[in-house]
């Protein structure tokens, strides 16, 4: 009969059965090797130009004149909007808008230069295809830009021909000025708005797959009678194991990726390691039960599938967590993507200092304890039976029961 | 042993989670997205103020910028310092700072600059916030100016007419209110139907092949996949018009064009994501990796779509890609049919489209294993 292992053989022969475990899986290297650098390249290969460029509108000019041409020109000159057709008439614009040739229209009513230079009240009237949000603010934004412009300076030269003094005439013409600054993302762009919550996304949900699905094929081999390391040196050497590998990407994401798309981040590496260890093993237990709880390693990959687009718009960057139902925004903090998608953001995009994420970081040790005891009670209870079921199994092939399965 | 009929109806009466796929999951998923933008457009967002000047017109300011619905100017920071350290917390979404002299400044009519931070990182929170706080303030500055002119001997119409000489009526067209519900979820849940989609056809098909071999010839095949598939085709076409449904009752959603070609349009694109499932698992005859393809191939379809960022401003190979999924078509075909209204001739490509994603098919069929054996060492029995 072979000897017990000392503890360190014993330990040693359970890394190298866990690493067995995922590096010997093709579908499990599919998702972390394949699945991690492809999904690092395709999702923000939609917003390689970033901010949207310059929208087609068309012009209905009732007017002609010099003013209206000076408008037109104006809002051409514009970065969000090119005038790109000059219809006759309201069908024909119509048309226009429904085939997507173009997505706003401005109509410049007859009389316009005339009502202007009598300082009669004129009305300008904008149109945006809001089929589609993003285009619809940019032309709307150029439009405004036009109309503004051209309203202060015709308000500018109606008050010098009046006489007024030129110190007043800003305060006039704006009251009060108010300048929009962005901040963190300094571009408005649309990379830097969605890539870094969505790489947290991608990590947590491969790491939901890779870590869930390994761990409900060991349960299978464990079901089978298989050899086994035991389950509580399997385990935290499992999460160990998936932690590291994990942090090893999440240095190529949030360093070389960031670096490639040119996304701006601010956590000094310490501060980001630490983090990136918390919400790793955080993901990793709720993988572990997940996979403890769910019979089959394809229903991790359904529930991935599913859960994903519900995750985006209830981790409060997409849509502000302060307009979510009470229910739904509580509901949502036990899944450990949305505490970590916020705390990477405040870190690393927003520049806030560790210390100040009190409330992510006790959501995830929160989180921790709860799946990761759920994760104890469950194979706890299943080790429990399969040593009930062993217990049926080991009497004589030729008892009754066995001889009834025979037929 | 009985021999189990191994069609579609089966499938669904065998396996829990595919009922659940196809059948209860998809109207509790549209309602959910729908409480999640319950609120229609953001509202009461939270904004930060740091008031330096503390007089009469400053607090008026600040009034009429919370007045607007989707501000909330509940937090007064003592300095821009600590200001800035909630907006990096994410406590706040903007910091407005006024001037010291604010007051004074309007009073002698010299144009006061107060300055607004907004999160930006936060896009559409943070540019939503932008465009209430300048509307805000135009409308302050417009009430204000009328005052100013009175003040210097205008007639209240002359005071009126000069403060806003062009006026700017602007309509959105096809969404008038506005309402980012209808925006989103319009375009969300097609992209998560077309997942419920390729989901459960992965998932029955695996099921028959796990259950009993295929038939060898193209016909007997076909025949047998139809039996499998058909019923399961019908329930996610359903799904579809439910969702229809329910956008109309619960969005106001209502369809500027002929409603029947995005029925015919659903019926394509539950058959086109079924085809480019069907090979898929051709490809790998395994059900493990065939989801993990599933995901990398349709996980990321709402952002290709390009009901967001633009189709018209991604490169070549974003919009190549977006074309290889058929929820790219159908998003085109409903916003020009429920949307635009748009004729026949416009509607035609993305109906084309959907139907080429058929073709596939019928190389699919033969190229299926015959048989998927289940292997013990990757299941759990119950």
């Amino acid at each position: 009969m072979k000897r017990a292992p000392t503890p360190p053989q014993a330990l040693w022969q359970a890394f190298q059965a866990e690493l067995a475990n995922i590096f010997t899986d093709r579908a499990v290297l599919l998702v972390i090797v394949g699945g991690l650098l492809f999904y690092a390249v395709l999702y923000p290969l939609p917003y390689q130009k970033s901010v949207p460029g310059e929208q087609a509108i068309a012009v209905i000019d009732h007017d002609r004149t010099h003013l209206a041409r000076k408008l037109i020109r104006m809002a051409d000159a514009t970065p969000q909007i090119r005038v790109a057709a000059r219809p006759d008439s309201m069908l024909e614009a119509e048309a226009l808008l429904a085939n997507n040739a173009v997505h706003g229209l401005l109509v410049i009513p007859s009389n316009f230069e005339r009502d202007v230079y009598r300082g009669r009240p004129t009305s300008l009237s904008f149109a945006g295809d809001a089929s589609y949000f993003l285009i619809y603010g940019n032309v709307v934004e150029g439009l405004l830009t036009a109309a503004t412009t051209l309203s202060v300076e015709t308000q500018i030269v109606a008050s010098l021909m009046k006489g007024e003094s030129a110190a007043q005439i800003p305060g006039q013409v704006m009251p009060v000025r108010l300048i929009s600054k962005p901040a963190f993302n300094p571009t408005s762009g649309y990379v830097n708005y969605i890539v870094p919550a969505v790489f947290v996304l991608i990590l947590h949900q491969t790491l939901l797959i890779a870590a869930g699905s390994v761990t409900i094929k060991d349960r299978a081999r464990r079901f089978l009678g298989r050899p086994a390391a035991p389950l509580h040196l399997a385990l935290p050497l499992r999460v160990m194991t998936f932690v590291l590998i994990y942090l090893l990407f999440a240095m190529l994401y949030f360093g070389f990726f960031f670096q490639l798309y040119g996304i701006p981040h601010q956590a000094s590496p310490w501060a980001l390691l630490l983090f990136s260890l918390l919400f790793f093993t955080t993901t990793c237990l709720f993988a572990l039960w997940l996979g403890a709880l769910l019979p089959r390693p394809e229903l991790v990959t359904v529930i991935v599938l599913v859960t994903s687009l519900p995750i985006v718009f209830t981790a409060g960057f997409a849509w502000p967590a302060e307009n979510l139902p009470a229910w739904l925004d509580y509901l949502t903090l036990l899944i450990p993507a949305k505490p970590g998608i916020q705390g990477f953001l405040a870190l690393n995009q927003l520049g806030a200092p560790l210390a100040s994420l009190g409330r992510e970081v006790a959501i995830l040790v929160g989180l921790c304890l709860l799946y990761g005891g759920g994760l104890i009670y469950l194979m706890r209870t299943q080790a429990r039976r399969r040593a009930r079921n062993a217990a049926y199994d080991h009497p004589a092939p030729s008892s009754a029961w066995g001889a009834a399965v025979d037929e | 042993m009985k021999p189990i009929r191994l069609d579609g109806w089966q499938a669904l009466r065998c396996q829990p989670w595919l009922l659940a796929l196809a059948v209860w999951l998809p109207p509790l998923l549209t309602l959910m997205f729908i409480a999640l933008f319950a609120s229609g457009t953001p509202k009461s967002l939270p904004v930060g103020v740091v008031d330096l000047d503390h007089s009469t017109e400053s607090r008026a300011y600040l009034r009429h910028l919370d007045a607007s619905p989707a501000l909330a100017l509940y937090h007064p920071y003592p300095s821009a310092y600590e200001g800035s350290a909630a907006l990096q917390r994410g406590d706040i979404l903007a910091l407005v700072i006024v001037p010291p002299e604010f007051g004074r400044e309007l009073r002698l009519s010299i144009s006061p600059e107060s300055v607004a931070f907004y999160n930006s990182q936060y896009l559409l929170a943070g540019k939503f916030i932008a465009s209430a706080l300048t509307q805000a303030n135009f409308s302050f500055s417009a009430k204000a100016g009328v005052a100013l002119r009175l003040g210097r001997g205008y007639s209240l119409p002359d005071a009126i007419a000069a403060a806003a000489p062009v006026r700017p009526q602007i309509t959105a067209l096809y969404n008038a209110g506005m309402s980012y519900a209808l925006f989103l979820v319009t375009s969300i849940m097609p992209a998560l139907w077309q997942i419920l989609i390729v989901v459960a056809t992965v998932l029955t098909l695996s099921w028959r092949l796990e259950q009993a071999s295929l038939p060898a010839g193209f016909a007997a095949r076909s025949r047998a996949l139809w039996q499998l598939m058909a019923p399961l085709s019908l329930i996610l076409w359903l799904q579809g018009l439910i969702m229809l449904g329910m956008f109309s009752v619960f969005l106001g959603w209502r369809p500027e064009g002929n409603i029947l070609w995005l029925v015919a349009g659903m019926a394509l694109m539950v058959m086109a994501v079924q085809s480019m499932a069907t090979l898929i698992l051709s490809l790998v005859a395994n059900k493990v990796r065939a989801l993990s393809l599933c995901a990398a191939y349709l996980a990321p379809a709402f952002a290709f779509m390009g009901m967001t960022f633009p189709r018209g401003d991604m490169n070549m190979l974003a919009r190549w890609w977006g074309n290889l999924m058929p929820s790219t078509h159908y998003m085109e075909l409903q916003v020009a049919v429920a949307d635009h209204g748009a004729s026949l001739q416009t509607l035609a490509l993305p109906l084309a489209a959907l139907l080429v994603f058929l073709v596939p098919l019928a190389l699919a069929i033969p190229a299926l294993p015959q048989q998927m054996a289940i292997d013990p060492a990757e299941e759990v029995p119950s």
